[in-house]
């Protein structure tokens, strides 16, 4: 392996689905017919509207008004180089904007062209997509622009009458966030002997447990382990724990099938090592208390690419599995008090 | 002040080495955290009663990764824990409410966070209202500018007001072993920087880095069985305010930093040091004008969060410093401020006060 700490990228990507209770569920309705709504509490308007009045906790009601498009700016921003989750991909500014009708500003983009032409007080208006792609979602507005006429907006702050039934009622989200981890002094011990076809613990000097993978702590003690301390293990030991996994398709699961996963308390080990899989034999004949032994991949097959310092225990692609030794089964006194 | 059976100090703290960008996993690093406050007070751990952590999944980008930091604690046998999804601070509050029910003695508050696993420009995008702002992509450096801006139109601060706060607290830093970003630094030369977000420049933003600290707090007299002068905690409150910053009447003054200070008894007597947790320059003038401070109070002479920002950790390091100021410096009344959330949604403040 090379020298230089290896570094791992992950994406966290889920999509969800949030349901919006009624009062945004009505604010969302109307943004996607085109028309922004505040609500009426405590002698002013919020606008985007909120389920409560923000003073006093009380129900904010249902005194609907029609707010916008045209607002005044009342802080700005301005963002030179947007990121992948911004709505603009060109430099554009956020502001407070108040709508005509609204006491309070909302947040929203501005595509003013430069940051020259932003400042408070400043008259924009809300630019929207098309009708078929508005889905009632704060960015069916793309952006707010410089109003072409800064008179007021016309029918702001008159009343809306909500419909007795709601078009939209869930709003659909997407989580997208970037990570790059690094590798632990543990993980890449860990990962180098399994290209080597080893497995390796560490054995706590206070308590004499040893623990594996390695976690470059004794977590019953709660000193550090380092180098000094790693003893190879075998690759031998008994199923402590199972479960069958029915895979349920969300959004990255790529099993089909009931498939099992087992913790291994390996021969001479105090700590277990988690979601292993066991060759050969169905998920519905897995028991606690078989003996099994390890399936290497071959050498010139072995990856270690997916053992990041989330992966404790995990064999990557340098272990195919694990196999029944045949022997009898391991009595439960023997593993019995370990951990986890 | 006299303490009785029912106060509670800070009688030990301990940090790590604060670095931009780690080799070590969460629990590593608390376990060195852990271990160095836990050496510093003379302590076996199984004398503690209580342990508390605050820290986020989404900074390291692990579920439950603040299950695999409990490791670091040795929990053979079983120990009384507990977890905030917050900073530390946080964690120490529950710390000392725990403390109060008088059966245990010790408790040990902890925050962790690996920050330089994420980008802090997209990161916090999914804190925010999640209808009105997350499919914005609305950043907390945008959220933050926004409060500046309208904090230097209101005239009570200028940009170079801001740039003098940066100056001030990195210059503090020098002799803080602690600090990471640390320097003698003029306006003028700050001033000439671009914006990242209008009006904030680089200098302005929070550093990134990874760190893990420690508290121990303990009851009564058995403070003093770890330490000649415990920080005794004569008050301590918290306020949060709406999620949504522009529902607040005014945001550039914090109401809740206000009423948590007034709740803390902050204004019972001189303070002679306060760190301030704002991870935003210009937010240590909001704070330290809502906390009612003045002149006569030194501010961050540790450099505050602008010399180290792990968020889940610096603002139980403000907690800290302030008690270290009783603790090792000879102050008798010290505070501690520690924020969360949106513009300063959120803000816990205590005071700390040595025997005389």
């Amino acid at each position: 392996m090379a020298d230089t700490v290896q570094e791992f990228v992950f994406n966290l990507t889920f999509p969800f689905s949030r349901t919006l209770g009624s009062t945004l569920s009505t604010f969302a309705s109307a943004l996607a017919q085109g028309q922004i709504i505040g609500v009426r509490t405590g002698g002013r308007v919020i606008a985007p509207p909120l389920e409560y009045d923000p003073e006093t906790a009380a129900d904010a009601g249902t005194d609907w008004v029609r707010v916008g498009p045209k607002g005044t700016v009342s802080s700005w921003t301005w963002i030179p180089e947007p990121t992948n989750l911004h709505p603009l991909d060109h430099a554009f500014g956020f502001a407070f904007i108040t709508l005509d009708g609204a006491d309070t500003p909302m947040i929203h983009a501005v595509d003013a062209g430069s940051e020259s032409a932003m400042s408070a007080g400043m008259r924009v208006e809300a630019k929207f997509k098309a009708p078929a792609d508005c889905v009632g979602r704060i960015d069916d507005i793309i952006a707010f622009v410089p109003a072409a006429d800064p008179s007021p907006s016309e029918g702001a702050g008159e009343p809306y009458e909500a419909p007795a039934e709601n078009d939209i009622t869930e709003m659909d989200a997407f989580c997208d966030l970037t990570y790059i981890d690094n590798a632990s002094p543990t993980t890449t011990m860990w990962a180098k002997a399994l290209m080597e076809g080893r497995l390796i613990g560490q054995k706590c000097p206070q308590c004499a447990r040893t623990i594996v993978g390695p976690r470059g702590m004794c977590s019953v003690c709660a000193i550090e382990l380092d180098e000094s301390h790693v003893i190879e293990v075998p690759d031998r030991g008994v199923v402590s724990n199972f479960t069958v996994v029915t895979p349920v398709q969300y959004h990255g699961q790529t099993e089909t099938e009931p498939f099992v996963r087992c913790s291994i308390m390996l021969d001479g080990a105090d700590a277990v090592i988690a979601q292993q899989e066991i060759l050969d034999i169905p998920a519905t004949d897995v028991r606690v208390g078989m003996r099994v032994a390890c399936v290497w991949a071959p050498a010139n097959e072995r990856s270690v690419d997916d053992i990041d310092n989330r992966s404790r225990g995990s064999g990557g692609d340098a272990i195919l599995g694990w196999r029944l030794t045949g022997e009898p089964d391991e009595p439960a006194e023997n593993y019995l008090d370990r951990m986890m | 002040m006299a303490p009785t059976e029912n106060d509670i100090a800070i009688v030990g703290f301990a940090q790590t080495a604060p670095d931009r960008r780690t080799q070590l996993t969460e629990a590593d690093l608390v376990l060195h955290a852990t271990r160095a406050v836990i050496a510093d007070v003379g302590l076996d751990k199984s004398e503690i009663g209580f342990t508390v952590s605050g820290s986020c999944d989404y900074l390291s980008g692990q579920a439950f990764s603040f299950v695999q930091n409990t490791d670091a604690y040795g929990m053979v046998p079983a120990i009384n824990e507990s977890h905030v999804e917050m900073d530390g601070a946080w964690a120490l509050y529950e710390a000392y409410v725990r403390l109060l029910q008088g059966d245990i003695d010790v408790a040990m508050a902890v925050g962790v966070g690996k920050n330089s696993n994420s980008d802090p420009s997209t990161l916090y995008t999914i804190e925010f209202d999640p209808y009105y702002l997350t499919p914005l992509g609305t950043d907390t450096w945008s959220l933050a500018a926004l409060q500046a801006r309208a904090l230097l139109d209101s005239g009570k601060a200028t940009e170079r007001d801001f740039a003098d706060v940066v100056v001030r607290n990195r210059a503090n830093a020098k002799s803080n072993p602690y600090a990471q970003v640390k320097g003698d630094y003029s306006a003028d030369e700050l001033l000439a920087a671009d914006y990242v977000r209008n009006p904030l420049r680089r200098h302005d933003l929070p550093p990134t880095t990874d760190q893990a600290a420690a508290i121990i707090l303990a009851r009564g007299k058995r403070a003093y069985d770890f330490c000649d002068r415990p920080a005794w905690i004569t008050g301590i409150d918290h306020r949060i305010e709406a999620h949504l910053p522009t529902v607040r009447k005014d945001i550039t003054t914090s109401v809740s930093t206000r009423l948590a200070a007034q709740g803390a008894g902050v204004g019972k007597g001189p303070i002679e040091v306060a760190e301030v947790h704002a991870p935003f320059g210009f937010q240590e003038l909001i704070v330290t004008e809502s906390l009612g401070l003045d002149a006569s109070t030194e501010i961050n002479p540790s450099g505050g969060a602008l010399a180290t920002h792990s968020v889940m950790v610096a603002g139980l390091i403000r907690m800290g410093e302030a008690a270290n100021q009783i603790i090792k410096n000879g102050k008798n009344r010290t505070l501690a401020h520690a924020t969360s959330g949106p513009c300063l949604q959120q803000n816990l403040v205590c005071v700390l006060e040595g025997e005389q």
